[in-house]
């Protein structure tokens, strides 16, 4: 009856209140490749989520019609059934396992009995790698044999095998180097020929120009538009991605700025599971005295890597030369680090935040417990004076600073975690995503609190995945794209399009 | 889930303490009537604080390691090997008694970094560590002593495990206990108050005081009225003191809840997160030296099989006290309050004449349970 395979009407899904999605169309024709296009945090993922039944039918509103026909699905065994696959950016192999009883797990070829028919399995696996192009892949070696492209491609071949109809890739190209991304860009040439529709989401838009027929863009969780790839260029997409205005939510305030003081010179770091890809490549800065320092980037650009690799964290293998007042300085550990000066609020709050099951108190005193202790027998009165004193600096709510600090609120945590970085007096201050999880009111809280601070002298490098925060609060903008430094702007009439542009590496460097 | 179940969990996980005491109480009070009191009488009494010290040494240092999210399964065979070589110091080399303790502490303390080391800056896991350990550390006593239980000389070191406290120094003691917990609620208050921060009503401290009081003065007439304190017990009760003090109050004690609770972020507030698990390792290697002494000197000899199982007497001493398996929570209270626990069970089981088997089953049941309790009133709070 309908001439589309897919056809999601009017989706609506909300977390306790916050509409994620509000209203969201999405259709795909049979053989047909849509980039999904949007902003970080626009709803691209939790779109994927509803169709492929992460999130089952009847936690959100709205109709999804597959083949003509209402698809109320509950699992994601019904969708995969259906034949709707979906590939993680992270990829979901068991890497000491072969090739083939990857593609072929939960799906296994048996004889009666149960046992395993290899030999069935074999035949199939280099029946589909060879379909991708792949013939001399070994299908009984382990996958952890194989690079970061094959992978890619081996949960394509996975995918497959279940009858895939529609293939979500989400961020297919985020861990490949450029020749594994031009195979991959031609095997989904090759299915769009065999009828095998593609759903691509993707930050790099000249992947998506160069293999999507149509492009849908959402943004805050609305259907902005949809419109074939032939009509329009990049710069449109970047139009359409962005196209809202920075309200005043940010009490920008006059500082004066100094003399450049830290420099980061010939910053790279590897990947920790494929060094043969660079998370951050080749990246040198400087920062001057009294500056809020906005980086810029989509999601997986390297610029948590960079921060770790500053803050002496990174995992993997990383170069990283550092220059503080004009002397040289070695950082090889966090406690390396904020003793020279250099603190790191992280992006993952609960994650490498805050120690839950600790007070209030003894989280913001964590960093330097050392001072209020003599002989290693901690002076509870001037600790809890200093504590007193950051609690009501920051306004933190909190019935007692002794109550375990995960019972407070996203904004409350942050505050204390900004508070615990603050008191070894750093020189400079790295914030990962500062207002990620954290309410309207507290975010202007710690906007004010980081004036405050560049009033003071310190520096602070902002890292967001807001451009409008970065617009709105930094005096100058760095922007990284797949590793690289893309632009280094002066904000002044700065735009979201030039910002934009610039991380897509669509256009050359605006300044 | 039942309303009546979820405040159960509630029950249990505020009043950890109380739950195990009533758990005590109803132990003891099983075991006197089985026995028609033999088991209340203040000698048996004096017996199974001896028997719980050794145990409870053990604990007390294990209480931290748990606490920091690691094991330790090899004290039980590095107590055996380090009351071995008590012994054979003693009874070979006629070391003086005070040689013989420094050297035994030292090579204690040593064991322990060693593990620790191992641990934390080449990063094996503790398990296997201490499981490697577990063997080595038997292998050698076995080695050390080839197999025979070696006597000792030195009446001193005798009394270490045998002796008892005169017992009008075991009154003024508990006074002096007494006097010092009261000093440290009033100051407490007071600290608190003095920084705007709430403070507890003053009925609920005295209350407390007052309990506190009795069990004190229970505890001490009780093993007056046979001997008077046993050596090692007042050893346990220091230790208990010093212990919760560093827990509470110190730089160090801090640091271990905090790397138990979530090591990422306390490595990345600068804290040296390695030195800190290495030192951990190294005060149970201590306390390890010490129950090995005891042990040496309550058997008044060194034996290739001392310290069996005691690891897990330890550990299970840990859970049953309310520390986590997940690293993070923990006091050395409840940890002793574990071992008296496991003690009574022990002598109660014995006295009525129990195979040593259905202990064993008892006993492995009570950790399953202690573990479980611990399981079910986290899983609510871990979101």
């Amino acid at each position: 009856m309908s001439e589309y395979l897919l056809d999601m009407r009017g989706i609506v899904k909300d977390f306790n209140g916050v509409k994620a999605l509000d209203g969201i169309d999405l259709k795909v024709r049979a053989g047909e490749v849509v980039g999904l296009c949007g902003e970080n945090g626009a709803g691209k993922s939790t779109l994927m989520k509803v169709l492929s039944a992460v999130y089952p039918h009847g936690t959100w509103e709205g109709e999804v019609f597959w083949e003509g026909k209402e698809l109320k699905a509950k699992t994601i065994r019904e969708t995969e059934e259906a034949g709707i696959v979906i590939i993680h950016q992270e990829l979901m192999l068991v890497p000491q396992l072969s090739v083939a009883e990857n593609i072929f797990m939960g799906n296994e070829i048996t004889f009666p009995g149960g046992l395993m028919n290899y030999a069935a399995m074999y035949k199939r696996a280099e029946e589909l790698m060879a379909e991708l192009k792949m013939p001399d892949v070994n299908v009984a070696l382990p996958v952890h044999h194989y690079g970061g492209g094959h992978q890619q491609l081996i949960e394509i071949a996975k995918a497959l095998n279940k009858k895939a109809k529609l293939l979500i890739l989400d961020e297919p190209t985020s861990s490949l180097t450029k020749s594994e991304t031009e195979i991959l860009l031609d095997i989904i040439r090759d299915l769009r020929r065999k009828g095998v529709a593609c759903v691509m989401i993707s930050h790099k838009l000249d992947e998506i120009a160069a293999v999507c027929d149509t492009v849908s863009v959402i943004r805050d969780g609305t259907h902005v538009g949809t419109r074939a790839m032939s009509e329009m260029d990049t710069n449109e997409i970047i139009t359409m991605m962005v196209g809202r205005q920075i309200k005043n939510l940010f009490p920008r305030e006059e500082h004066p700025i100094g003399e450049p003081f830290f420099e980061a010179r010939n910053v790279t770091c590897l990947d920790v599971n494929n060094p043969a890809r660079k998370r951050v490549d080749n990246i040198s800065f400087k920062l001057r005295r009294g500056e809020i320092l906005g980086v810029a980037g989509l999601v997986g650009a390297g610029r948590t890597e960079l921060a770790m690799a500053i803050f002496g964290c990174y995992p993997g293998q990383y170069e990283a030369e550092l220059w503080l007042d004009g002397k040289k300085i070695e950082i090889d550990s966090p406690r390396a680090a904020v003793t020279q000066g250099v603190c790191l609020v992280p992006e993952d709050r609960k994650r490498h935040g805050i120690v839950p099951l600790q007070g209030v108190g003894a989280n913001i005193t964590m960093a330097v417990l050392e001072t209020y202790a003599k002989f290693g027998v901690i002076d509870a009165e001037s600790e809890l004076h200093q504590i007193g004193k950051s609690i009501e600096r920051m306004r933190i709510k909190t019935a007692s600073p002794d109550l375990p600090i995960r019972g407070l609120s996203g904004g409350n945590q942050q505050k204390a975690v900004l508070s615990k970085m603050l008191l070894p007096s750093p020189k400079v201050l790295i914030l990962d995503e500062p207002t990620r999880g954290v309410d309207v009111g507290a975010k202007y809280e710690i906007y004010k609190l980081m004036f405050e601070l560049v009033r003071q002298g310190l520096s602070i490098i902002m890292i967001s995945s807001e451009l409008p925060e970065v617009l709105g609060i930094s005096d100058r903008v760095l922007v990284i794209g797949e590793g690289q430094l893309r632009g280094d702007f002066i904000n002044d009439g700065l735009t979201q399009e030039q910002v934009l542009t610039a991380a897509l590496g669509a256009v050359g460097m605006a300044a | 889930m039942t309303t009546a179940t979820r405040n159960l969990k509630r029950f249990f996980s505020q009043y950890k303490v109380l739950a195990l005491l009533i758990a005590i109480v109803a132990i003891w009070s099983f075991f006197g009537y089985i026995t028609d009191g033999a088991f209340l009488t203040s000698r048996n009494f004096s017996n199974l604080l001896r028997q719980m010290a050794i145990t409870g040494m053990l604990a007390s240092g294990m209480v931290f390691i748990i606490i920091s999210g690691e094991i330790d399964l090899s004290v039980g065979a590095s107590l055996g090997l380090l009351g071995g070589v008590a012994a054979i110091l003693d009874y070979t080399y006629h070391m003086p008694m005070a040689v013989t303790i420094a050297i035994v502490i030292a090579l204690g303390i040593f064991i322990g970094l060693f593990n620790g080391y191992w641990v934390a800056y080449l990063r094996v896991p503790s398990f296997i560590v201490s499981l490697a350990g577990f063997l080595a550390f038997r292998g050698i006593l076995l080695g050390i002593t080839k197999g025979t239980t070696v006597p000792l000389d030195s009446q001193g070191l005798i009394l270490i495990g045998q002796g008892y406290l005169p017992i009008a120094f075991g009154n003024m003691l508990g006074l002096v206990v007494f006097l010092l917990l009261a000093f440290l609620t009033y100051r407490t208050r007071s600290g608190r108050a003095k920084h705007g921060l709430s403070v507890a009503p003053m009925w609920q401290d005295i209350a407390k005081l007052v309990i506190v009081a009795v069990v004190i003065a229970g505890f001490v007439t009780a093993l007056n009225q046979y001997e008077g304190i046993p050596v090692p017990v007042l050893a346990t009760l220091i230790i208990l003191g010093i212990f919760t003090f560093i827990a509470n109050s110190t730089v160090f004690g801090r640091r271990i809840y905090s790397i138990g609770s979530n090591l990422e972020a306390t490595r990345l507030s600068g804290v040296n997160v390695r030195l800190i698990k290495m030192l951990v390792f190294g005060l149970m290697g201590l306390m390890a030296a010490f129950a090995g002494l005891t042990t040496t000197a309550r058997l008044a000899a060194g034996s290739p099989s001392a310290g069996t199982l005691g690891e897990l007497d330890a550990i299970a001493s840990c859970f049953i006290g309310g520390a986590s398996s997940r690293g993070g929570v923990g006091t050395v209270y409840g940890a002793l309050i574990g071992a008296l626990i496991m003690a009574s069970l022990d002598n109660g089981m014995s006295m009525i004449g129990v195979d040593s088997f259905w202990q064993m089953i008892v006993k492995g049941s009570i950790l399953l349970l202690a573990v479980w309790v611990d399981v079910i009133s986290g899983a609510g709070s871990e979101r």
